[in-house]
Order: structure tokens, then C-alpha cells, then sequence
């Protein structure tokens, strides 16, 4: 196991830093010097100065290796829009908001999602088995930004039960804005954990131990609960590494339509400035973010799945 | 285990007699189609999803400017897409407008047909290119196995689960140097943040129709590689590759729109179902309509494209169901 572990840590190094790589020939691609296409001329001597002091003078070989450091000491730069900000005044600022709406979502979709899931699961072809999946199939389909502006339209807007937009500024604050953000985003997992669950767990039920199990006696609730639930979670537990990515992607949608300053509004408002010291750290940033909760999904897989370990 | 099982009990390209002549191998494999025909025509709701599709792009090519449906249209302007006209704007459901306008007073009967041009070639344009890639891709680390195969792989891996949205946005930011987003810098940077699974699919397939006897057979008499790899594993691939057009389309279409509503796709005037949505997000608090038709357009042609995967998945390969 300790042999696992640290082979699938040391493994995530070389990803890191090709992430970083792409994303630092991506960002060379897009071209254009942040001092240049400024109405004034600037003289050649303060643009020398300008380039040796953010390394413009160098190859792009030691510029990347430059920006890994500064990556890894958690420096991502200054902000070119934003002259008083760096990019990690930025992080430091939209990340929580973000990090927030993205554990709400992801609770959404566990504790909804799976029960839902399971109970289908049990009782195939019942009514409830054909309104969950049939919720579910919706869940997949909507886009997220359509989610939202109906949850707005008639849940917002129409009963007036909660606010439209905004956010509660603390990480640990919550009120009734967290809600509708929350849950518009939390959908599509939902929707997702739900045919997964019910997927495996009708799989699971046809195995041999669980049949061995009932037939040796033991009570309905022992065999769902014991032998069922836990070995049919394993599939969820994969799942939530490419799901984490999708919750990201999702914010940029949900954070813009409920305006919460998030990073994912940073990145959008950046993108639109021409700010690419921004992008490139948010870029970064939510790559190693999930390339972290795949390690982390990995290892857990390692522990629920021992069978996964010797393969590797 | 439980994949052992399925494994031997698949039906799609497998054939346990490998010693008939090639023109029997052709028979065959039309009846497997034909057979896979039989077997979607059966399920009522992947029917009916490749109806409503199939409606869906009728009414997508021929409303905008094709011909004058009698007591819709009554002149050119009325469905020329980007005509303005402010004296209608936001003129409500009526028969000249059947789906309401838009703040300029555009006809949204029209503007969303001609979006939906625009959205879904492409989806079909992304699509096409990801299982281009996915082919190549995946054929050449499943057919050449070891070390390549290891190392594409690990590289896919390391690909997998990034959050596609940024990357697409980067992309399309490199293509369109001057900002305004093109067709083709959208269909590229869709391909680039979406082409992995496709390829583990494809590789997938390759791997295991590369243990079969006729693949055997066909070494043993001195096929070449490339026989082997174009006239035994690619055309068994495609059974595979049809599912994945429609796993595909729903996510590069979603991700079009998403681009689109946020501003960051399709520039205005051009319609996009994304794009017609973001207009409508101004002013969605008394207009809803000008955001919702577009995104129930998207709604539908995802649900229908993941009914007509399900049905296509039942009838030609049911080994992959659950991948979806």
C-alpha cells in the first residue's frame, strides 16, 4: 500500500508540470506584450528593463522554468489589468466563494443523488424507479445556465422566497442565497450519481457473494446495507474526480449568472481584458485542484479496491 | 469477473467461423446492421428521439429563407434572422412570430432555426474531428501496444478530468487573434478540450478485437499490419464509433452554448442557440422567452441525442452500457 501511494504521488509531479507546460505554450500562443500595445511608446531602455525584470529576455525554456518555480512557491504573478493586484490577491479572494459553491453543489448531488440512486436501484421498474431516472435523464440534458434562470424566474423571482443573486461574503456564512447557486450547479452530478448508483448497485445485487449472503440467511437490510451499498460505491467514488471538473467548469456559468465573485467570473472578466497572467494562474490553479483530487481518488480507490493496487 | 462474462457473450464482432472467404465477411457484416436495425426500431423511445432529431434539423435547414410557409411568413423580412426591427421588439407570441422576438424585434422562429444551423454543424463538425482523433489516436496506442500504448496512455490520464471550459477558452482565444470567435476556432477548441474519451474508446475496442481468432488467422497467413489494421479492426471499430457520435454531441453542443452564453463563443449578430440566449439574459426577468426557447432547443437535441446513444448502445454493442 505505502509503495502505491507513493508511486501514484510521485507520478502526479510529471503531470503537474506538463499541465503547466501546456497551459504555458497555450498562454506564448495567444502572444502579445502586456507593455507594448499601450498608446505610449515605451523607450527601449525601460522595455529592456521591463523584459529582464519579468525574464521577457530569455529563452522560452527558462521562462517556463521561471513561471514552475513561481508556481510552486504559490506566486502566480501580477495582474496586468488590475495594476494593484496580483493574481494571487485574485485566488486569494474568488477561490473561497467558489471552493463554497462547489462543496454546496457536490453535497447536493451526494445526498440526493445517491439515495436516489439506491432506492431506484432496489425497487427496478417501480414508479419511483421511473421518476428518479426520468429526473435524472432531465438533469443531464438542461444546460446549467438554463437551470439557473428558471430556478431564478419562477423560484426567485416568483415567490420571492430568496434572492436572485449574490453571495454571502465569509466561507463559513451561510443564508438563503446559497441555495439556488448551489443547487442549479449540483443538478447535473445529481443526475449523474443517480444512474451510476443504480447502475452498479443492480450489478452488485446480481453477484454470487450477495446471493451467498441472502441465502445464507441474513436479513434484507444486512445484505443491502453491508454487502450492496458498500461495494456498489465504488464506481461513485471514481466518478467524482471527472465530475470535480465538470463542478468547475460549472461555476464559470453559476458565477456569472448569480454574480458571486468567484474565480470563475475572474476568469471570464480576464479573458475579456486581455489579462492573462489571470487566466493562466486560474487555468493552473483548478488543474492542479483536480489533478490533486484524482490522486486522492486513486489512492481511495486503492484502499476501497485493493484488486487496483497490484495493476497499477 | 463480471466483464469476463459479458465479454464472451457479446454479439458485435465476433464471428466464430474466421475461415470463410472475404466476400462472406461482407454479408455478414451488413447483416449485423440490419440486425441492430431490427433491434433499435424496437425501442420506442430511441425512436422517437431520432424523430424529434431528425425534425429538429428539418426545421433548423429549411425555416430561415428556404420557403414561405403559408400564413406564417408574410414577407422576406419576417424571416430573414438578423433583420431589425424595433417597432417589434419583444412582440409576444403571435402567428408572425410564433416563438416571440428578440430585443432588435428578430424574429426568433427564424433566428433560433438558423442558431441551430450554426450549433449543431458544430456539433457535428467537433464531433467528426474528435472521432478522427480518437480513431488515430487510440488505433495506433491499441494496435502497437507496450511502451507507446503505456505512454499515450499515461498522457491521456494525464489530459483526463481537466476542466475543459478553461482550455477551450484559451483555444479559441489563440485562433481569433482580433477576438471575434470563428466557426472553426469554436469547432477546434471544442475537439481540443473533449477528443480523450473517444480515443480510450476506440483503443479499448482495438485491444480486445486484436485477441480474436480471425485477427490470429489473418497474421498467421501473412496479412500485413496495415491489412490487418484497416480491413480487420478499423471496420469493427464502427459499431463503437456510431455510439460515440451521439455520446459526443451532447457535450460539444452544451459546450458551444456555454461558450456562447458567456460571451466567449459565436460573436454577435450570427446566431447560436448559446448566443440567442445570452441576448436574452438582459432582460430575462419580463422577456423570459428569448432565453428559454434556445435553451429548450439545446435541452431537446441533448436529450434526444443521449435516447438515440442508449438505443444505438442496446443494438449494437452492449458490452459499453455502462459507461454512459
Amino acid at each position: 500500500m505505502a509503495t502505491f501511494i507513493i508511486r501514484r504521488v510521485v507520478w502526479t509531479i510529471p503531470v503537474i508540470l506538463l499541465v503547466i507546460f501546456m497551459t504555458f505554450i497555450m498562454m506564448k500562443q495567444i502572444g502579445g506584450n502586456p507593455f507594448r500595445h499601450t498608446e505610449r511608446n515605451v523607450p527601449p531602455a525601460i522595455q529592456a528593463n521591463l523584459d529582464r525584470k519579468f525574464h521577457l529576455d530569455k529563452p522560452w525554456y527558462t521562462q517556463y522554468v521561471y513561471y514552475v518555480k513561481d508556481v510552486f512557491t504559490f506566486d502566480l504573478g501580477p495582474s496586468m489589468s488590475q495594476r494593484t493586484r496580483t493574481v494571487n490577491d485574485i485566488v486569494k479572494d474568488g477561490f473561497p466563494k467558489s471552493l463554497k459553491l462547489g462543496i454546496l453543489a457536490f453535497l447536493w448531488a451526494v445526498v440526493i443523488g445517491i439515495p436516489l440512486g439506491a432506492l431506484a436501484a432496489l425497487k427496478p421498474n417501480s414508479i419511483f424507479d421511473y421518476m428518479a431516472m426520468f429526473f435524472s435523464t432531465i438533469g443531464f440534458a438542461l444546460p446549467s445556465f438554463f437551470v439557473a434562470t428558471l430556478l431564478i424566474y419562477y423560484v426567485a423571482l416568483k415567490t420571492g422566497l430568496v434572492p436572485t443573486n449574490g453571495w454571502p461574503e465569509g466561507f463559513f456564512q451561510f443564508d438563503n442565497r446559497i441555495i439556488l447557486p448551489s443547487f442549479a450547479l449540483g443538478l447535473f452530478p445529481m443526475a449523474y450519481f443517480a444512474r451510476l448508483v443504480r447502475g452498479s448497485m443492480l450489478e452488485t445485487m446480481q453477484q454470487d457473494y450477495v446471493r451467498t449472503a441472502k441465502a445464507k440467511g441474513l436479513p434484507y437490510k444486512r445484505v443491502v446495507g453491508l454487502h450492496v451499498l458498500r461495494n456498489s460505491m465504488i464506481p461513485a467514488v471514481t466518478a467524482t474526480a471527472p465530475l470535480l471538473g465538470l463542478i468547475i467548469t460549472g461555476t464559470f456559468i453559476i458565477e456569472i449568472i448569480f454574480s458571486i465573485p468567484g474565480i470563475g467570473r475572474y476568469f471570464v472578466n480576464s479573458v475579456f481584458n486581455r489579462d492573462f497572467s489571470v487566466v493562466m494562474g486560474i487555468t493552473v490553479l483548478t488543474s492542479v485542484i483536480i489533478i490533486i483530487a484524482n490522486l486522492f481518488v486513486d489512492i481511495m480507490y486503492g484502499v476501497l479496491d485493493p484488486r487496483t493496487r497490484e495493476v497499477r | 469477473m463480471a466483464v469476463d462474462r459479458r465479454e464472451t457473450a457479446m454479439p458485435v464482432a465476433a464471428p466464430s467461423t474466421t475461415t470463410e472467404p472475404a466476400a462472406g465477411a461482407a454479408i455478414r457484416q451488413s447483416s449485423l446492421w440490419q440486425d441492430a436495425w431490427r433491434r433499435y426500431i424496437r425501442n420506442r423511445a430511441a425512436v422517437a428521439a431520432g424523430i424529434i432529431f431528425i425534425l429538429i434539423c428539418i426545421y433548423c435547414l429549411a425555416i430561415p429563407g428556404f420557403w414561405k410557409i403559408p400564413g406564417i411568413w408574410t414577407s422576406y423580412k419576417d424571416y430573414d434572422p438578423n433583420a431589425v426591427d424595433f417597432s417589434q421588439s419583444y412582440a409576444g407570441f403571435s402567428l408572425d412570430h410564433p416563438f416571440s422576438t428578440d430585443k432588435f424585434g428578430r424574429d426568433l422562429f427564424a433566428r433560433v432555426a438558423v442558431g441551430g444551423q450554426i450549433s449543431i454543424a458544430i456539433g457535428f463538425a467537433a464531433t467528426f474531428m474528435i472521432l478522427v482523433i480518437g480513431v488515430v489516436y487510440g488505433s495506433l496506442a491499441g494496435f502497437i501496444g507496450g511502451k507507446l500504448d503505456n505512454g499515450m496512455m499515461r498522457f491521456l490520464d494525464a489530459l483526463y478530468g481537466l476542466p475543459y471550459l478553461p482550455f477551450a477558452i484559451i483555444t479559441t482565444q489563440i485562433l481569433s487573434p482580433n477576438g471575434s470567435v470563428s466557426f472553426w476556432s469554436m469547432v477546434v477548441a471544442l475537439t481540443i478540450a473533449s477528443w480523450f474519451t473517444s480515443a480510450r474508446i476506440v483503443r479499448g475496442q482495438i485491444i480486445t478485437l486484436k485477441e480474436n481468432d480471425y485477427v490470429r488467422a489473418a497474421k498467421a497467413v501473412g496479412a500485413r499490419w496495415y491489412r490487418i489494421l484497416a480491413r480487420h479492426l478499423l471496420p469493427n471499430t464502427l459499431g463503437v464509433l456510431v455510439i460515440a457520435i451521439f455520446l459526443e454531441l451532447p457535450g460539444v453542443v452544451l459546450g458551444e452554448a456555454f461558450l456562447s452564453f458567456i460571451g466567449l463563443g459565436i460573436n454577435p449578430p450570427t446566431a447560436s442557440w448559446g448566443s440567442i440566449a445570452q441576448d436574452g439574459r438582459e432582460a430575462y426577468r419580463l422577456h423570459p422567452e428569448v432565453l428559454f426557447i434556445p435553451s429548450l432547443a439545446i435541452a431537446t437535441l441533448v436529450l434526444c441525442a443521449n435516447f438515440i446513444a442508449d438505443g444505438l448502445r442496446d443494438a449494437l454493442d452492449p458490452r459499453t452500457r455502462e459507461t454512459g
